[in-house]
Order: structure tokens, then C-alpha cells, then sequence
């Protein structure tokens, strides 16, 4: 348990920025995700708190000491890559042991017991004799947590350990990740591109773009409210409409590129040009009633639920409805949204 | 024609070149090595064995095929691991410049050490400028010449046979051994050296047989006082006509040859490839 201090880090690769001073305090046992595009820094700046990656300006605390140019062996930290980087030529329980072995922790007898305990942890104790070769990736990655745990690092860094699992063990890992959380109370860093992970995972969101921190905050404040445009769009993948806030008779209205309107909430305070964002799952559509037009353009068959991809006012709108609503494409539809769960973004 | 006959098909222009350049000249080595005037005989072989000037020259031939290898190993090793490590610019300069030697006559390069080499060649010179050899010091036709001239006609092969196993070790597993807490140096013995242990194996094979049965290196740079088996052979056949008993010496190198090939092939048999 410790906790971890970036400050102002600044990262460049030949020249080319990728961070641009990036400040974060992480507090100890919390789990943080870094959340963002792929290219917008969030591997590069974790990779720095490891120290494989160097910082072109900046300091990097950990547990009160700065650990800026130390080398990563040194900082008594735990990583899992995407890629699971278990050695192919150990067994499962010689890769989980390897970090115990490599940081002189214990004894072999005390080694032997830790690493059957990882090991069970993760469900894995019957299979501690296969090489990893051996197994499925969802095995593997189960394994390669385990070795993440077994030395009791100061701090856990998982680098979208998760991207390469199908959907069913996707969820099943990060139920297991919460409850090892839970448990161990690691300061974790997870960087992911999904929003969802973070969104389930996290004690607090940091979301990343172009090597800037866009906004964070706990799950719920991200989701919620937020800070900008980025933000929305990629958080709940919300529709950026932009449009001009006016007063109407009942309160402020958005008046939309071609003239249609779109009822506020009362209490919005906002005035003139801004960008509208808008949950695809807040959108209702209707063939008769009150709202602005939209054209249907294509029906996307989910499951539970039908996407309709649609224009409005020369924008291109998502929405996702119950499925049993069906419309043709091309068909006029009528768009109706609870005023209070439109988000004005000034600018 | 199913796939089974097809295939057979494919290999057999070089199944029976196989046989004819190599299986019959082999077959034909051997019977001459047990061939005598009164029918089938060991006495080659009990001449060799029992003589030991001709011990000697077996023992420097194994000896000297060791050291060789071994020191092409401690170059190449590094050498590979540092090519996979740099730009790629910079490496298919390294590997331009590993081959190079290839592209010259083993003669040609083996005159060259002769003219470093040589008591009034550059090394010895210089060595004795320094003061730090006597004024007597001589390396050419000592095996040290022929270890120095060998190791340059072997390196490539060492080197290019780790390179290829290195280049397809992932290197998020050197990073995931740092983080969990080796040395860089930790990290190429627990790690690297035992991935890379198949491309080691591989070219330490290629540089102890290579050495072990050849000829003109030796020869030129270790002289006839310093006689190796492949010199040897080629003296039984030269100097006074001797086949069955140059044959018997090439069968000798054969048999120890493989003798040394097979725990090597059991070795990489057993781990992972």
C-alpha cells in the first residue's frame, strides 16, 4: 500500500510531445483507471510510473520517496501487460514464484506457500505444473495476475489486461479484479480504453486525451456531469449537437442548425452558442407527437436493443431503443429527450 | 495421387541427391577405412588409436573446436542481443558488416591474418613495442593463430544463428522481468539466455563442426607443427598415398562428431523451441 505522486510529467518521443504535464495524486488502496483513446498517452504515462519509460520533465513519487530515476526492479511495483508476458519457458508456479525469487522474499518453503495462495486466489492451484503455453488466454491472464500479487507490491499497474479476453471472461476478470481489490486494497492503476471497465472498476476516472488530463473524478461525477465535450462523447459515447440557446415562452430552448427546437431544462442558465450532449439511451423516438424531426438511416439489431443512426439537422444522431420499437429506414421520426438529461457544454 | 505420394514425390530429387552426394561417398569411406591387403581389417584404426602423436592431434582438434566455439559464443551472443536492441538502421549495418567476411575466400582472409600475425606483422609488433611480450614472441603457427583466424570465419554463423532466435522473443517479457525485479543483467540470464538457448545451440553445432573438420585456416595459420585431424587426413592422402588410413582418420572425425552432436540434440529436445 502506498501512494503514488506524478507531477508534472512531460514525455516526448523524438521530439514528439505525448504528455503534456500531467499532475495526479493517487491515494493509498485506491483504484484509478486511466481512461482514454488509444494513442493519448494513458500506456506511456504508465509505463513511467513502472520506470520501463523514462520522463522528459517531472517527478514520480512513490510512497513519499521520488523514484524519478530509479530503475523499474527498484520500485517494488507489480505490473500485467495486455499481453500477459508469462515466460514461456517456466512453469506456472516457477512464473508466479519468479518475482519472490528475484526479490529475495522469503524463503523456499514461505515462497512455495505464497505462491500456492496466489495461486488459489485466482482459481488456478490444479494447473500450477502446466507451462503457460498450455493454456487458454483467460488462464494465462488469471496467472499472470497472480504473479502480480503474489510479492504484495506497493503498487499494482495493469495495462488493459483485459482487452484480449472474449466478453463472458472479460466480466468474470473484472468481478475477480474488484473482489482481489477489495481484499488486498493494492494502489492499482488500470489503464484501459473502455469505458465501462473504468466505469465499473474504479474508485476514481482519470480521463485522457492527447496527453492532457480531460477531466476526473469517482464513476458516477464522470458519467454524470461531464466537463466537456471530449468527455461526453466519449464517456456513454453521447451526441454533440451544436445549437444556440435562446428563451422560449416556457424556459430556454435550443435552437438547432435548421431551426427545430429542443425544450431545456428550467433551471439552465447558459446563453447562446453550445454543444449539446445527449445519451443515445435518453433519446426516445416516436412516429407521431411533439420534437424535432429526424431521418432514420439505418437500424443497427443489437440484442436487447436497436441503434437507429439518424439525421437531425445535418447532424448524424444515435440512439438506442428498446427492441421492439422498429422503424424503416428513411422514415420520419419525432424526437423526444427529458430536458434535465441534456448536458450544455458552453463554446 | 493422395497428399502422401505427392509429398514423397516432391522430396525425392533431393532425397537422391542426398543419396548420391552424400550416403555413397560416406558408404564408400567407410568400407575404404576398414579395406587391407588380406580382406576386411581394423588395423587403421588400431594405428590411430594407438599412436600418440595421432592421440594429440585428435585432442587439439576437439580442443581447439571447444575454445572456438566457445569464444564465438561469448562474441555472438552479445553482439546478436545488442543488433536486436537498436534501431534498424544501425542493425542492418551491424549485420551487414557480420556477413561481410562471408564474402571473401576463407584464403584470402586467412593470408590476411598471416600478414597481421606474422613475427613482423602488426600484432606481434606492436605487442613487443609495448613491452608487454618478450622479444621472441611469435603467434603465428600456435594455436592461438588458429583460434583468432577460426572465431572470424565462424562468428557470423554463431551470431546469425542466436539473431534469428532473439528477434522472436517478445520484449514485454525483458520489461515484465524488470518489474519484477531483476537486474538488466538478471533479466539476460533468467530470461534471454534461456529463450535464446535453441539459437545457441544451433550455432555452437554449426561452429564446432565447421572447425572441427577444417582445414585450410588451420593449416595456414597453425602450420605443420600444429597439426589438426582434417590436415592430418589431408597429409595420409598427399604425402605418401595412404587411403584406407586417411579414410579411417575421416571416419574417426565423423564418429566424434556425432558423439558430440547428440546430448546437444537431446538438449534442445527436452525444452521448448
Amino acid at each position: 500500500m502506498a501512494e503514488v505522486r506524478l507531477q508534472t510529467i512531460r514525455k516526448s518521443f523524438n521530439k514528439t510531445a505525448v504528455l503534456h504535464g500531467i499532475s495526479l495524486d493517487i491515494r493509498s488502496g485506491e483504484f484509478i483507471s486511466l481512461l482514454g483513446a488509444s494513442g493519448c498517452g494513458k500506456t506511456t504515462l504508465l509505463r513511467i510510473v513502472a520506470g520501463l519509460e523514462g520522463v522528459t520533465e517531472g517527478r514520480v513519487e512513490i510512497d513519499g520517496r521520488d523514484v524519478t530515476s530509479l530503475a523499474p526492479e527498484k520500485r517494488d511495483i507489480a505490473m500485467m501487460f495486455q499481453s500477459y508476458a508469462l515466460l514461456p519457458h517456466l512453469s506456472v508456479a516457477e512464473n508466479v514464484r519468479f518475482p519472490l525469487r528475484m526479490r529475495g522474499i522469503g524463503n523456499r518453503d514461505e515462497q512455495a506457500e505464497k505462491v500456492r495462495a496466489a495461486l488459489e486466489t485466482v482459481q488456478l492451484g490444479h494447473l500450477a505444473e502446466r507451462k503457460p503455453r498450455q493454456l487458454s488466454g483467460g488462464q494465462q491472464q488469471r496467472v499472470a495476475l497472480a504473479r502480480a500479487i503474489v510479492s504484495n507490491p506497493k503498487v499494482l499497474l495493469l495495462d488493459e489486461p483485459l482487452s484480449n479476453l472474449d466478453a463472458r471472461l472479460r466480466e468474470d476478470m473484472q468481478v475477480e479484479l474488484i473482489e482481489i481489490h477489495r481484499r488486498l486494497a493494492l494502489t492499482t492503476i488500470f489503464v484501459t480504453h473502455d469505458q465501462e471497465e473504468a466505469l465499473s472498476l474504479s474508485d476514481r476516472i482519470v480521463l485522457l486525451n492527447a496527453g492532457r488530463i480531460e477531466q476526473q473524478g469517482t464513476p458516477d461525477e464522470i458519467y454524470n456531469q461531464p466537463a466537456t465535450s471530449f468527455a461526453s462523447n466519449f464517456i456513454g459515447s453521447a451526441n454533440l449537437v451544436p445549437a444556440e440557446i435562446v428563451d422560449g415562452p416556457q424556459g430556454p430552448v435550443a435552437r438547432l442548425g435548421d431551426g427545430q427546437e429542443l425544450a431545456l431544462a428550467t433551471g439552465e442558465t447558459a446563453r447562446g452558442t453550445a454543444t449539446l450532449a445527449i445519451r443515445q439511451e435518453d433519446l426516445s423516438l416516436t412516429t407521431s407527437g411533439a420534437g424535432p424531426a429526424a431521418k432514420i438511416r439505418t437500424r443497427v439489431f443489437l440484442g436487447a436493443r436497436n441503434r437507429y443512426v439518424m439525421t437531425l439537422a445535418g447532424e448524424t444522431l444515435r440512439a438506442l431503443t428498446p427492441n421492439d420499437v422498429v422503424l424503416a429506414d428513411g422514415a420520419e421520426v419525432r424526437l423526444t429527450v427529458e430536458p434535465a438529461r441534456i448536458r450544455v457544454i458552453r463554446g | 495421387m493422395n497428399d502422401r505420394t505427392e509429398n514423397l514425390l516432391l522430396a525425392l530429387p533431393g532425397l537422391l541427391l542426398l543419396a548420391l552426394a552424400f550416403l555413397l561417398p560416406i558408404g564408400q569411406m567407410l568400407a575404404l577405412s576398414i579395406s587391407g591387403p588380406d580382406g576386411p581389417t581394423l588395423d587403421h584404426f588400431v594405428r590411430f588409436l594407438s599412436d600418440p602423436y595421432y592421440l594429440g592431434v585428435l585432442w587439439r582438434t576437439v580442443r581447439l573446436s571447444f575454445l572456438i566455439t566457445l569464444i564465438c559464443g561469448a562474441i555472438g551472443f552479445p553482439l546478436a542481443y545488442i543488433m536486436t536492441k537498436v534501431g534498424p538502421r544501425l542493425r542492418l549495418w551491424l549485420v551487414v558488416m557480420v556477413i561481410l567476411p562471408l564474402m571473401t575466400s576463407v584464403v584470402v582472409r586467412t593470408f590476411g591474418w598471416m600478414v597481421l600475425l606474422s613475427r613482423s606483422g602488426l600484432i606481434p609488433q606492436m605487442l613487443r613495442d609495448f613491452d608487454l611480450v618478450g622479444r621472441n614472441f611469435a603467434l603465428m603457427q600456435t594455436e592461438i593463430a588458429i583460434v583468432v583466424g577460426m572465431v572470424q570465419v565462424l562468428l557470423p554463423f554463431m551470431t546469425l544463428s542466436i539473431l534469428g532466435v532473439l528477434t522472436r522473443i517478445d520484449g514485454r517479457l525483458e520489461e515484465a522481468a524488470r518489474t519484477m525485479g531483476c537486474s538488466f543483467l538478471q533479466t539476460v540470464r533468467t530470461v534471454v539466455l534461456p529463450l535464446a538457448l535453441p539459437g545457441i545451440v544451433a550455432g555452437s553445432l554449426l561452429c564446432f563442426t565447421l572447425s572441427a573438420s577444417s582445414f585450410v585456416t588451420p593449416n595456414l595459420l597453425g602450420g605443420s607443427r600444429i597439426q589438426v585431424l582434417a590436415a592430418s587426413i589431408y597429409r595420409s592422402v598427399t604425402s605418401a598415398p595412404d587411403w584406407p588410413f586417411a579414410a579411417a582418420q575421416a571416419v574417426i572425425l565423423f564418429v566424434g562428431i556425432l558423439l558430440v552432436l547428440l546430448p546437444y540434440i537431446k538438449l534442445t529436445g527436452g525444452k521448448n523451441g
